[in-house]
């Protein structure tokens, strides 16, 4: 018998592709944001105030998958903006092939923000890296306040939890302190915002993370930019 | 689903290590786990079983290294005899 060790990621295909994703995303200055959150925590609705919020000359397109149908895209294009379906036909999660194909045709040299919105589900999501620069995981408060204990893996990967839905807190037993210190067990330095796509409460903060990270993503193409001709 | 997709993935990086040593079979796959992957350990195991089933891979043994609180989702190595 002889042992031979192989020290392979098991999606390595997946992350190889994924990362050459990451790479063309950062030459391009395009802020990739992945959303993952079970379904019906209010990731469609979340996009589309998001995108109500933005002047009509904002470079931003979505591509959003789901099992079945297109309905979140129809939704989603009714501001104007570029958006893509990816309809899995049964899969459980995007991955970064589904990702690139969606792209075909988009010059992202225009984009400046690519929103994911992934499969509602918080489990396979958080095993297939989509090339993006961050996960936004999103918890609405009919859920429970112990998600983050019981699917770690999309707490853990993601950079920022959005509670949503915070209007319906005085009808729902959700404990939004439980949330936040089981969501910082698992991933101490989460940052945390709170939404209501209904009242638009907290989206002006929601909006604003968004800018910082566009900033910051624009911040350093131009310096690599700078590097190269330097 | 999703661990089938996992599986089909391990069988596929099996086949290619197998075909680097001409004439072995592969035995045993060890594979590292971690409790954060998103992968059921057990449905991962059944659907590594229905795939090897019937092909040059069966029987094929599993050994899964569970790492508690981690992410880690690798194919540690693979036994072979000749």
């Amino acid at each position: 018998m002889e042992r031979v060790a192989i020290e392979k990621k098991v999606l390595s295909e997946n992350d190889r592709l994924a990362q050459a994703l990451r790479s063309q995303f950062a030459e391009c200055g395009t802020l990739v944001l992945n959303c993952i959150s079970s379904p019906g925590s209010g990731k469609t609705s979340l996009l589309e105030r998001t995108l109500e919020g933005f002047s009509p000359d904002t470079r931003v397109a979505v591509v959003t998958g789901d099992i079945q149908t297109d309905n979140d895209a129809r939704r989603l294009a009714r501001f104007g903006f570029p958006v893509r379906q990816i309809t899995t036909a049964g899969a459980c999660h995007l991955d970064a092939r589904m990702v690139e194909k969606s792209l075909e045709g988009w010059d992202l040299g225009r984009l400046d923000l690519l929103l994911i919105e992934n499969v509602g589900n918080l489990v396979c999501p958080t095993s297939y890296d989509l090339g993006e620069e961050s996960k936004i995981v999103i918890l609405s408060v009919t859920e429970g306040d112990d998600k983050p204990l019981k699917y770690p893996g999309a707490f853990a990967k993601s950079r920022l939890m959005v509670l949503n839905k915070i209007d319906l807190l005085p009808y729902v037993p959700f404990d939004m302190e439980a949330a936040r210190r089981n969501a910082r067990s698992i991933h101490a330095d989460i940052e945390i915002i709170e939404t209501s796509c209904t009242t638009g409460g907290g989206l002006e903060t929601w909006r604003h993370w968004i800018a910082e990270r566009m900033r910051s993503t624009a911040d350093s193409r131009q310096q690599r930019v700078a590097r190269q001709l330097g | 689903m999703h661990e089938m997709g996992i599986a089909s993935s391990v069988i596929e990086a099996v086949r290619v290590e197998v075909t680097r040593h001409p004439g072995a079979r592969a035995t045993k796959v060890g594979l590292r786990l971690g409790e954060w992957a998103g992968v059921d350990a057990e449905s991962l195991r059944f659907c590594l079983e229905v795939l090897v089933k019937d092909t040059e891979l069966e029987p094929l043994a599993l050994d899964i290294d569970f790492r508690p609180r981690g992410s880690e989702l690798d194919i540690a190595y693979l036994e072979l005899e000749e």
